[in-house]
């Protein structure tokens, strides 16, 4: 679960970064640049050392930006089943890359013996896979809670997206925080009917979120409907010739971080293709 | 203050889709240029859909049947879009937090100007004004959710305010705050008023503030206008408000107590302005006589069923919302824990159930240790009714909400049925019990929420704000359960700012303010203590303070709670010796 709050409300501020840093004054544009550059990159390098280094700067932005460790956790801890899975499927099945066995079934077996084999080869390459994910899971909430949701809906406007599609899209991503204390709520008042989650198998754990649902998809939607209203009494109607208070400026920083994004881009796809740099090789 | 109608209600009925009866009927109503018009009337009445009718939301967004015309500054309503009546008509609502859209209190204010497509110098212009009008100077950078309560209020009404419209509809803006929000609101609106000449149409149940502000009170029932005066000739009709569950303010009340015990009594005032400069010709009628109040709290024995102690709590963003509270419960006591909105008081009760882990100190039930138990064994002792009903329902079913905890802690059967049908009983749910939960009325369904709680059968009770959202007739209700369930024997905490209600419930009074204990006293001399309860923003009920006024005027002791109490103090001169 997310940190408690007790009486506290919870917001992006909460649960995202709470530091002011340089990545929150740089244009949601430069940052949407650098999140396409660094998924370009993720899929383009097969190599573990440069997914690796990627991983490494990603993270190491996501401290200076001030996102919370707990949130960091908390995407780990969810992601690891997965990982595990990952790791395991290429290290027995990654016939391509896979040499080296560090296991193998013995011959008397039924079916298997004799024939899987864990590879070391397979292993680095499930390695690099999760750091390729990694990235992505990463870079995401840095570009998202360093960008005020308004400056997200003008800058996805400036770059061709319909007005009412972009208030969509950062009106969802506002109720997140609100739909989450909803359920922190709605679990706590099961808990204090008795409700010991610690006690359940698998089973019963999955109908007791499911009833959670119930109360949880009524409550979203009086909240939407609510929503609805206010937007019509404050005269919102997706007009495309709205104006915006804060018109985005490009600066410096920008203009560099786009072109520096762009330019690596353009250099390792170059390498890879020339010298093959990227690609797969045991470290 | 212009004479000409601003707003025109001509014989509107309404009915919402898929509703089995008209929620407006045949109502008629004129607003005038200026005028401050307060909407009063039990939950139902039909003063959300008045509201919205006027911002033109009913018909244009629900759709349904609608019948009569209402027009707003010469705009029919419905042929008008609701975007364009925006510019006429701004409309505030209940919730703060729904109704906050926007990152920052400037964004906040901007966002309708930029959908009328004004220019980034223009909207500056306006942001800067609307943030004066509702004195929101400084905060302009802030996100809305570091605001407090009133000023959220306040930044909505600043954001509608912005369009510049000619009427602002604010449907029950108050309810959800603690007083001193509540309070900075009615002033804030105030002054739009009587300064800039906005019209305004106000719902609420706060009768002591719409008494001192409107200069006509509409009173609607079952969507009907039933009548519309001003204030003192309103609240001065207990029978009729009696009849539509509405609560007059406490000085009128006193005056209809002395009617009642056969004293003279001339025109009630609304206010406590107006009671304090009517009482000269009152006291020629009538005089004080000594009268004395029992301190009805006896003296604590035994050992405590609760105890708290050294308690602290630091949330992870570094507020420290508990600051070493320590604090006794005796089995059977009826106490109410008062203070602002973020006193911590949630934050206290929490401890109690261990749905918060202390910093520091400790929580004992019974003598042990709460760190102990789980959750789910604290909940069987320790009941807890927490402030959204529709968070806490999880059935199809009154019945099977009811057993749900039952069936949690493992029974079944007849003595499963048993329970339930002890439980539904006491809640006055019986013909409810097939039928869904959601389907109810907002206060029965505070009602399973607190039978569900009740079939436990736990021995303390804690009720956090009950009355909030519910009209006065609910609250009432809700507390009568409480103290029914208290004579019964349980141990009842209520943690609430509607201050007016508690005397005849609760006995004793712990005011929190900043994460300690300010005060722990009995009712009697808690409510009479100003400096207290102003140190955390509450104000005590208008008759607290009109006896304050009056025992300082003749200089006697009259810690009275109610206007039946104070109404007994007095005698009539005439026929006395």
């Amino acid at each position: 679960m997310l940190p408690q709050q007790g009486g506290q409300r919870m917001t992006w501020r909460t649960i995202g970064s709470l530091r002011e840093s340089p990545l929150q004054r740089l244009d949601v544009r430069s940052k949407l640049a650098f999140l396409l550059a660094t998924t370009f990159l993720a899929f383009l390098w097969e190599s573990p050392l440069l997914t690796g280094l990627l991983v490494a700067l990603i993270l190491l932005l996501c401290l200076i930006a001030g996102i919370r460790m707990a949130y960091l956790r908390q995407m780990l801890r969810l992601m690891l089943p997965f990982y595990a899975i990952v790791l395991l499927t290429h290290g027995f099945w990654n016939t391509s890359v896979g040499r080296t066995a560090i296991w193998a079934a013995p011959q008397g077996w039924w079916l298997i013996g004799g024939k899987l084999r864990l590879t070391s080869e397979g292993l680095v390459y499930g390695l690099m896979v999760v750091f390729r994910t990694l990235s992505l899971i990463l870079v995401i909430p840095l570009v998202i809670f360093t960008t005020d949701l308004n400056q997200l809906i003008v800058g996805l406007v400036r770059i061709g997206l319909p007005y009412k599609v972009a208030f969509t899209f950062s009106a969802t991503l506002r109720f997140v925080p609100l739909l989450l204390e909803e359920i922190g709520s709605i679990s706590e008042a099961q808990r204090l009917r008795g409700l010991a989650l610690e006690k359940m198998n698998l089973i019963k754990r999955l109908q007791v979120y499911a009833r959670i649902a119930v109360p949880l998809i009524l409550g979203a939607m009086t909240r939407s409907q609510q929503l609805e209203i206010v937007l019509a009494t404050r005269a919102f109607c997706g007009s495309p010739q709205r104006t915006f208070l804060q018109e985005p400026r490009l600066r410096g920083l920008d203009y560099a971080l786009v072109v520096l994004c762009l330019g690596v881009s353009l250099v390792a796809l170059w390498l890879r293709l020339r010298t093959g740099l990227g690609r797969f090789v045991m470290p | 203050m212009g004479q000409d109608p601003l707003v025109h209600i001509d014989n509107l009925s309404y009915q919402y889709p898929r509703a089995k009866d008209l929620a407006l009927r045949d109502v008629n109503l004129s607003v005038r240029r200026g005028e401050f018009l307060g909407l009063v009337g039990p939950t139902g009445a039909g003063k959300t859909t008045l509201c919205l009718a006027l911002s033109g939301v009913v018909p244009q967004f629900f759709g349904g049947r609608f019948y009569g015309q209402v027009t707003v500054a010469g705009l029919d309503t419905v042929e008008t879009p609701i975007s364009l009546l925006a510019q006429h008509v701004a409309s505030v609502f209940q919730d703060p937090d729904t109704q906050l859209i926007a990152n920052s209190v400037q964004d906040e204010i901007a966002f309708a100007l930029e959908n009328i497509c004004l220019l980034p110098e223009e909207i500056r212009r306006r942001i800067a004004w609307a943030v004066q009008a509702v004195r929101l100077q400084g905060l302009e950078g802030k996100h809305p959710s570091e605001l407090s309560g009133g000023e959220k209020q306040r930044l909505a009404i600043a954001a509608a305010l912005a369009l510049q419209p000619e009427v602002l509809v604010l449907d029950e803006p108050t309810s959800q705050l603690d007083p001193v929000g509540s309070q900075e609101v009615f002033a804030t609106v105030r002054e739009l008023n009587a300064e800039l000449g906005i019209t305004v149409v106000l719902a609420s149940h706060a009768s002591e503030e719409l008494a001192g502000f409107a200069d006509r009170i509409a009173l609607l029932a079952e969507g009907q206008l039933v009548d519309v005066d001003t204030p003192r000739r309103i609240f001065a009709r207990p029978d009729l408000l009696s009849r539509y569950a509405t609560r007059p303010p406490q000085v009128a009340q006193f005056y209809q107590e002395l009617a009642r015990r056969g004293m003279p009594a001339p025109s009630a005032p609304v206010t406590l302005e107006q009671a304090t400069a009517s009482y000269e010709a009152l006291h020629e009628q009538i005089q004080l006589r000594l009268c004395e109040f029992a301190a009805n709290m006896s003296a604590a024995s035994g050992p405590p069923l609760l105890s708290v102690r050294g308690l602290e709590h630091v949330y992870p963003d570094g507020t420290r919302a508990l600051q070493g509270i320590s604090l006794d419960v005796q089995k059977g006591e009826y106490l109410a824990i008062l203070g602002q909105n973020g006193a911590g008081k949630t934050t206290l009760v929490k401890h109690f159930l261990r749905l918060l882990q202390p910093t520091a100190g400790q929580v004992l039930v019974d003598g042990q240790d709460v760190g102990g138990f789980q959750v789910s064994e604290l909940a069987r002792r320790i009941g807890f009714v927490s402030q959204n009903p529709d968070s806490q329902i999880f059935s199809s079913t009154v019945e099977a909400e009811v057993g749900f905890a039952l069936r949690n802690l493992g029974m079944n059967g007849p003595a499963l049925a048993e329970r339930v049908e002890q439980s539904l009983q006491t809640m006055g749910l019986v013909e409810h019990r097939s039928e869904h939960p959601l389907s109810l009325s907002k206060g029965d369904r505070a009602r399973v929420v607190i039978a569900a709680v009740l079939a436990m059968q736990p021995d303390i009770l804690i009720f956090d704000e009950p009355t909030t959202g519910q009209d006065y007739r609910g609250a009432q209700r809700i507390l009568d359960i409480s103290r029914e369930l208290h004579q019964a024997g349980k141990t009842i905490m209520v943690i609430t700012h509607h201050l007016h209600l508690l005397p005849g419930y609760a006995r004793r009074i712990i005011v929190m303010g900043k994460g300690v204990i300010l005060l722990d006293a009995p009712i009697r001399q808690a409510l009479h203590d100003i400096p207290t309860l102003s140190g955390t923003f509450l104000s005590p009920p208008q008759i607290v303070q009109f006896a304050l006024w009056l025992a300082s005027r003749e200089q006697v002791s009259l810690p009275v709670l109610t206007p039946e109490e104070l109404a007994a103090c007095f005698r009539s001169r005439v026929g006395s010796a």
